[in-house]
């Protein structure tokens, strides 16, 4: 479940390194150099070496997530992911866990709509046996019935345990209700209904249809040398036979028109949390780095505008964000917050008009400037370890982003003039057409918040699933 | 950051002893969680030497160069925190990180955070029972900025009431979201009330509600007299700088601050518990919540080494006795861990286990109680106390892999052993951890008797299973 959670963060991180800049001097920052090899099945491999710290990081990144879950059986590729390491053809589950915990070794498993990410971490001095236990769970998992259904049933409890937190699910309620059946609307972990539809079969089948070299880019970074690591990895991942995938197609949804809200119920909750925003964009999208940029004054930061207007001029929260997620497909767009509840409405209406000023407004020179600043001042730390160098680099090649995102970013962050942003402003961030998601205690704040739409819907927290209700599904 | 999963399952515990100002978005990134997992080896990380010097008003200063990044992190530890607090005031010095934030002299209300991110700069600050701590990262181009801008507000600081009120409200907002709303928030803050009858460690740093809502201007003085002496800082710089230029920048800025008196020491020592306590919270909840808390010695302690190590041989890593236990085998838990903070003064270790939905937490008590006793019964097996150090060894590695985390691990060290070389000899120490060590302080510190239970109680019942 933690996870999970972190990777619900992912995209948004990613929207970080990919879109913050080169160095706060110009041209210092650049993507280590690194090395790029296609094996014969078809694995595309990274390596970048990197010494100082006796560590090796991996990150493989299977171009198959959530999205691919079929319906009614969401959760399908988390739980699929999670299984990898709980039972091998060499090793059982407690095997695995003790020779890995023996070495310090981590594996760990995300999921999101669109891809699937295993990353892993070793000692260099522990790198041969690290590789044989990543290559064994990412090749030969037999799924054991038994773990089958104990990660199920442990997973059903950890989505019902995730209602205790509202902050943890708020962005679950609120990509269900912004994308509905869209497969970027799904709970990339399930709900409790769908957990209990997946079954030994449909996972081995997923599995098998997915987890092919083709399909997978495996990047390694940290304490090695290159050419023997190729030797290894090609020891390690050679035997892997090739198989044509065929590729996840996601369609583009538009933003939603109008407005809508959901009100999900959690009666002893003290506080509101509420998202609302619409449908963003694309990951490659040209305007990416001017709409980051644009975010960085708005919502990113601690000096943001709406962190300006909610948190230090008026005290209404501890803090409020707004995020692009970065997605193959146009993603979703957010602003998130929370709030007492007797200051529900006054903290969505400042959001509001934070958002309407910055229609009106645009950006100054000097905002602009600082934006700059800060994204190329705080970028060097994002590539400053294996595990975000091998991370950032599987990535880009899953992305298919090439290195000047990195070594050229600076010039095209300096590129964005207040004419570009008030364009991006109008083209990107919602103003009129808005989905609401608000989770709080429904006697207490439901009739305030009818005003922000007139179409709604409401739920208790406790009802099964998400949004949709599972039910309605087909 | 790291999408990889290691055993820092004492995050959620230690999230409600530790406060940050802002960005709640990133409070994962607790750093110091982490600094007491210390290595089995020499490391190379001590590649890098760390140059020390003590300013004229007392200030210690401690450099470690590293030209990987042109970056700096910068950290300021105060030895101020929730333990240096009085009944009524509860709270105060995390209030007080906030107001470190809202003017000064020279950067007023709001224009320390607009100059430093307009600079490529961000910061951040943390608070704790035990120590304050303020943190700086930005291009080494803004060194002179960085110190003119920490200079000020420990020098100047200024407390306007309109800020302090709006603060105040934020101060608020953090506690409902920390405490108030979250179940392990709420469930940590009653534990430790319970566990400590006498010393100051027994409440919040939040603070409690109440006080949150009463403090004054005249507190906020009192409490800066009382803790922001340069004689009571520590401030250490990792990244791309010389330690030349570091401490030319801290004689300009820095040492002409006077120094006074430091807090008054804190003289009570918890009285030994003398039987089992138990407590129970009863909310609406969709799962129970179970935590048991024990008294251990304070950080500097010669058992602390033995701690940790029996600490991961019971809860870190799927291969663990209590993961294997109550996770895998009995399967009445979704998750099993333990948390030992950073401390002056003596503490308490904390076993929290995420109970199964219906699964009454004395089934899970039970569990551990009985794997407890095996680890007292039975010395642990040679695999396990090197599986131990291995995963200590590989933690140490990840703090020291960014400069912001060397900074925190070594400012750490430096406040709570009283010498960041303790850094180094911390490998010696664990490597020097025996069996009979695991069993003896399994033995000393994990009885009945010195035990605090805590549990939530969903008040309404379960909804059935399928």
């Amino acid at each position: 479940m933690k996870l999970r959670k972190y990777f619900r963060r992912l995209p948004a991180l990613i929207a970080a390194l990919l879109f913050a800049a080169a160095g706060a001097r110009a041209q210092t920052i650049h993507l280590p150099s690194h090395e790029k090899v296609v094996l014969k099945n078809g694995l595309t491999v990274l390596l970048l070496e990197k010494h100082g710290v006796p560590l090796v990081s991996l990150t493989a990144i299977l171009k198959t997530g959530s999205a691919a879950d079929p319906a009614g059986q969401e959760g399908l590729a988390s739980v699929t992911a999670d299984l990898l390491r709980k039972g091998t053809k060499k090793r059982t589950a407690q095997q695995f866990a003790t020779e890995l915990d023996s070495i310090g070794g981590a594996i760990g498993t995300a999921t999101d709509a669109d891809a699937t990410n295993i990353s892993a971490e070793f000692l260099t001095k522990d790198l041969a046996q690290g590789l044989d236990l990543f290559a064994d769970a990412l090749l030969h998992p037999i799924f054991p019935q038994n773990e089958v259904d104990k990660l199920l049933a442990q997973d059903l409890d950890g989505v019902r345990g995730s209602k205790d937190d509202p902050q943890s699910v708020l962005a679950t309620y609120y990509q269900g209700y912004l994308f509905g059946g869209h497969p970027y609307g799904r709970p990339e972990g399930g709900n409790e209904v769908s957990l209990k539809k997946i079954h030994r079969d449909a996972i081995v089948k997923f599995y098998e249809t997915n987890f092919t070299p083709g399909n997978t880019i495996l990047a390694v970074a940290g304490d090695f040398q290159t050419p023997d690591m190729k030797k290894k990895l090609e020891d390690a991942f050679g035997g892997w036979p090739a198989k044509s995938v065929a590729p996840v197609v996601i369609p583009i949804q538009p933003p939603v028109r109008g407005k809508r809200l959901l009100l999900v119920d959690k009666p002893d909750s003290t506080q509101t949390y509420f998202a609302f925003g619409n449908v963003g964009i694309a990951e490659k999208d040209p305007d990416r780095v001017a709409v980051e940029v644009v975010n960085t004054v708005f919502g990113e930061r601690f000096t943001s505008m709406l962190n300006e207007a909610l948190r230090v001029e008026s005290g209404l929260t501890y803090g409020v964000s707004s995020t692009f997620e970065s997605r193959k497909a146009p993603g979703p767009f957010e602003i998130l917050s929370f709030t007492k509840n007797q200051t529900t409405t006054q903290a969505i209406d400042m959001a509001l008009q934070v958002l309407a000023r910055l229609h009106k407004d645009g950006l100054t020179p000097d905002q602009l400037a600082s934006a700059k600043s800060y994204i190329k001042g705080q970028f060097p730390p994002s590539i400053e370890t294996s595990a975000q160098l091998a991370a950032r680099i599987a990535y880009d090649e899953f992305a298919g982003l090439d290195d000047n995102e990195i070594n050229q970013l600076e010039a095209r962050v300096d590129a964005v003039t207040p004419e570009i942003a008030r364009q991006v402003i109008q083209k990107h961030f919602p103003l009129e057409n808005l989905v609401f998601v608000v989770i709080g205690n429904a006697s207490a704040i439901g009739p305030a918040v009818e005003k922000y739409a007139d179409k709604r819907d409401a739920r208790a927290i406790g009802d099964p699933g998400f949004w949709p209700p599972p039910t309605a599904q087909k | 950051m790291r999408l990889t999963t290691v055993g820092f399952c004492a995050r959620m515990r230690m999230m409600s002893i530790v406060s940050m100002k802002k960005k709640w978005l990133r409070y994962a990134a607790l750093w110091f969680l982490g600094v007491f997992f210390a290595a089995t080896t020499e490391t190379r990380a001590q590649e890098y030497p760390v140059v020390t010097r003590t300013l004229k008003n007392g200030m210690r200063v401690l450099v470690q160069t590293d030209h990987s990044i042109p970056n700096v992190a910068l950290y300021i530890f105060y030895r101020i925190g929730s333990r240096n607090e009085r009944p009524g005031t509860t709270g105060l010095s995390h209030f007080f990180e906030h107001m470190m934030f809202n003017g000064a002299k020279k950067y007023g209300p709001g224009e320390l955070d607009k100059v430093m991110e307009a600079q490529g700069g961000s910061n951040n600050a943390y608070t704790t029972q035990n120590v304050t701590v303020y943190q700086d990262w930005f291009p080494r181009s803004e060194l002179p900025l960085i110190f003119d801008i920490e200079a000020d507000r420990i020098r100047d600081l200024n407390f306007d009431p309109q800020k302090i009120q709006s603060e105040r409200e934020v101060v608020a907002a953090e506690r409902r979201f920390r405490t108030d709303n979250s179940d392990s928030g709420l469930l940590d803050e009653q534990l430790w009330a319970t566990a400590f009858l006498a010393h100051t460690y027994q409440w919040p740093v939040l603070g409690w509600m109440s006080d949150i809502e009463h403090w004054s201007i005249e507190d906020l003085k009192h409490h800066f007299e009382m803790g922001y002496s340069p004689n009571n800082a520590t401030m250490v710089v990792v990244g791309d700088a010389s330690s030349e230029e570091i401490f030319q920048l801290c004689e300009k800025y820095l040492e002409p601050i006077p120094s006074h008196a430091p807090p008054p020491p804190v003289t009570t020592l918890e009285p030994e518990q003398l039987g089992e306590r138990r407590l129970v919270v009863r909310k609406r909840a969709e799962l129970p919540l179970l935590e048991i808390a024990y008294h251990v010695p304070q950080t500097n302690s010669p058992d602390f080494y033995a701690l940790n190590i029996l600490r991961t041989v019971m809860s870190q890593g799927e291969s663990s006795r209590m993961y294997q236990r109550l996770v895998d085998h009995d399967q009445i838990a979704l998750d099993v861990s333990s948390s030992m903070g950073p401390a002056f003064d003596p503490t308490v270790a904390i076993i929290v286990a995420q109970p199964r939905q219906g699964v009454d937490p004395q089934a899970c008590e039970k569990a551990i109680y009985e794997e407890l006793e095996r680890l007292k019964n039975e010395p642990i097996a040679d695999q396990e106390l090197e599986k131990a150090r291995n995963i200590r060894l590989v933690e140490f590695y990840h703090q020291m892999e960014t400069i912001s985390g060397r900074a925190n691990t070594i400012g750490t060290y430096e406040v709570f052993f009283g010498d960041y070389a303790k850094l180094s000899s911390a490998a010696k120490n664990y490597a020097a951890v025996t069996k009979d060590d695991v069993q003896r302080v399994a033995k000393t510190y994990f009885g009945a008797n010195n035990r605090t239970v805590a549990t939530l109680i969903p008040d309404e019942a379960p909804k059935a299973k399928p």
